[in-house]
């Protein structure tokens, strides 16, 4: 009974497939619902590929998933992934369907799923990835995720035991989740901007997690990324597997290493989120046998998802979209790091409001108050034009940040805001928009850059 | 004037550490005593802090907590007898009560001060949008998002207006004992409550001040609750 059910689940789905997509739709999420709504142990029994290789964690996992994908490709290999779709149970069961014939049996040898991290309890009892790499583990939706010890609770207790874990040695969440599980670390050398003590307003490992002890940073780079030892007992960060150095900005490369050989890699795009992501995915492939003279020229081949940063420069003026992903005070935290980095005069545009929860709810902002605002509250900011629903509460942040109210411009309708903020000849426009926010951020860009051009 | 906030470097969660921050400013300065797991709690051998707080933390810091905590229990009880000035945000307030209930039926036990006890569902969290009344006539608007509710006999800090109290089945919300305030709401209340952040400012003897960013906070205010009194705003996520 249970055969018949999965291949009636199994071809009712894969016919959902051609419906939906002669009536405009991906069908990248609903084949899956369809196949767990006719047979709840769907996952159990659909065809897997040999090799799964499972991405998940905070931030960066679609960048990290999306990056490999673009590096099998360039190998040659075919493979199947859930590039396009949802990284919850019902987006990689669609992507499995995509990927089996009419009896349900794999089409591919290998798989790449970008994993929820949340989901892993509903998708790893039945998809046991060979490797599982964990980008990072931090705060995230307050309402979804709680907080990253939730989370790491979660991979513990549901990543198969045999999966093996690329892990990131300078986050010592992820370090210390699913312990019993062979993993190797990967990380990057100290750098000259390291700190010894947090900046951000979010640090989730001040107190040694074996003792209690004070914790104390060799090298901190945000928030609880960095090298730590207790000063009581002893206990610190582990030692890198794979570690990036030598980051040559100017010359736009990193240099990778392990105990059998080091490369050169281009660097796709200069943030240190980004060279995370490098590192890790050299680890994962070195640990699959690839040579660095592979993995160099695969690199090349790999692209930062342009929906998520995008620069555009119009008559002197850099316009920059950048996804700074609502309600996720780290990640944002981290975009405005990156935007106070940036040479030159700058204006900001804030639109990342979680516009899914205004049509429904209200966007719950107390991520606000765990997020640095404060990187905006520099000499080079030169106004801030605050927009959508939440404009109110950026404004208040804003001035709580320590950012004079003169610079501060309230525009309810963001296309308002884009004709409106200041543009600087030689400077930088700089728009934070969150995933909700795609579409009107196309238009706020084309604004922008009709205004650009127009400036003498 | 004195403010001691307990275990910052566990009680963190959800930008809770804001409302020392906003009520500092507010105040126009006080000093600010951090109490760490390991240390002393000023208040066990000092009566000149004006107010004692303490936020959100994750479920194994609630353990850590409780460990640092249980010498100085009939301490707290007496300064709370005394009418000493406290203010417990999120899950901290679990602290106070009996005991915290796993999933499995095991319990975790707390100070007792309280009749009341939380019951602990993680794969269930809740999430709503908050409005109540302080003392009669104050409105009070805010964030819950919790694993947690909490059952038992209290005295209600706020009022529910729309929202939930200590769980699904009661409007009343936190726990309120001579100056001991204790709610589940997270996160910056006082910053997204200039009037309760006033009414406290008061409380501590600094009768002359205002919220801080007080033209922004009140049209933030407002606006909130405004917006989630409309009658068509969904309330629990």
């Amino acid at each position: 009974m249970s055969k018949v059910r999965f291949l009636f689940a199994l071809w009712a789905s894969k016919l959902s497939i051609p419906v939906m997509k002669l009536t405009g739709h991906n069908a990248t999420n609903y084949p899956g619902q369809i196949a767990i709504n006719i047979c709840p142990d769907f996952l159990k029994y659909i065809g897997k590929p040999e090799h799964i290789i499972s991405v998940t964690g905070t931030n960066g996992k679609t960048t990290v998933n999306n990056m490999i994908v673009d590096m099998f490709e360039a190998s040659g290999k075919k493979i199947l992934s859930n590039r396009a779709g949802s990284n919850t149970r019902t987006g990689i069961t669609t992507a499995l369907i995509k990927g089996a014939n009419l009896s349900g049996k794999a089409k591919f040898d290998t798989a790449v799923f970008e994993t929820d991290e949340r989901s892993a309890l509903r998708i790893f009892p039945f998809v046991k990835p060979e490797y599982i790499l964990i980008t990072n583990l931090f705060r995230d939706s307050i309402m979804r995720n709680g907080h990253p010890e939730f989370i790491s609770s979660i991979l513990t207790k549901n990543i198969p035991a045999t999966s093996k874990l690329i892990l990131n040695g300078d986050d010592l969440i992820s370090c210390l989740t699913a312990p019993d599980n062979k993993r190797v670390y990967f990380g990057i050398d100290k750098l000259d901007t390291d700190l010894t003590e947090c900046i951000n307003l979010i640090n989730d490992i001040r107190i040694c997690p074996k003792c209690q002890g004070k914790l104390e940073y060799d090298y901190l780079r945000y928030h609880h990324i960095g090298r730590a030892h207790c000063v009581d007992c002893g206990f610190s960060s582990p030692e890198y597997d794979y570690h990036g150095f030598n980051i040559d900005h100017e010359g736009h490369t990193v240099t990778i290493a392990d105990k059998n050989g080091s490369g050169v890699y281009e660097i796709v795009n200069d943030s240190i989120f980004n060279i995370y992501n490098m590192v890790s995915i050299v680890a994962l492939f070195r640990e699959m046998g690839y040579s660095h003279d592979q993995l160099a020229e695969y690199m090349k081949k790999a692209k930062v998802v342009e929906s998520r940063y995008k620069l555009v420069e119009e008559n002197g003026v850099k316009i920059i979209t950048q996804l700074a992903k609502e309600k996720n005070a780290l990640a944002i935290s981290r975009a405005f790091d990156y935007v106070r980095e940036l040479p030159g005069e700058k204006t900001v545009m804030l639109m990342m409001n979680c516009l899914y929860d205004e049509q429904h709810w209200s966007e719950n902002t107390c991520w606000m108050y765990d997020c640095d605002f404060e990187f905006l509250n520099d000499d080079l900011v030169k106004e801030i034009v605050v927009s959508g629903p939440r404009a109110r509460d950026y404004r208040l942040r804003l001035l709580f940040a320590g950012v004079d109210d003169s610079k501060i411009k309230v525009c309810m309708d963001e296309l308002d805001g884009a004709r409106t903020i200041s543009l600087i000849k030689g400077g930088s426009v700089c728009v934070f928009h969150g995933v909700d926010s795609f579409d009107i951020t196309q238009e706020v860009r084309k604004v922008l850059v009709e205004r650009a051009g127009k400036l003498s | 004037m004195k403010v001691e906030v307990l275990f910052p470097e566990v009680c963190n969660l959800y930008g809770d550490l804001m409302n020392v921050e906003y009520l500092k400013r507010s105040a126009g300065g006080f000093d600010v005593i951090e109490t760490s797991l390991k240390s002393e709690p000023y208040f066990a051998s000092n009566d000149d802090v004006s107010l004692i707080y303490m936020g959100t933390m994750t479920e194994s810091a609630q353990e850590l907590v409780l460990k640092a905590l249980r010498p100085y229990k009939e301490r707290i009880e007496s300064l709370i007898d005394a009418g000493k000035i406290f203010l417990i945000t999120g899950n901290a307030l679990e602290i106070f009560g009996e005991y915290i209930e796993n999933e499995d039926g095991s319990r975790i036990e707390c100070l007792g001060i309280f009749k009341t006890h939380a019951v602990r569902k993680m794969l269930e969290r809740y999430n709503s949008l908050y409005v109540g009344k302080f003392a009669e006539d104050m409105d009070i608007v805010g964030f819950k998002s919790q694993f947690t509710h909490s059952y038992g006999e209290f005295d209600e800090l706020f009022k529910t207006v729309r929202g939930d109290g200590l769980n699904p089945d009661t409007k009343s919300e936190g726990i309120k004992k001579n100056n001991f305030f204790a709610t589940y709401i997270i996160g910056p209340i006082l910053v997204l409550n200039p009037p309760f952040t006033v009414f406290l400012l008061r409380l501590m003897g600094l009768e002359n001040k205002t919220a801080a960013y007080e033209e922004a906070a009140m049209d933030v205010y407002n606006h909130r609750l405004e917006e989630f009194m409309q009658p068509t705003r969904g309330l629990t996520y």
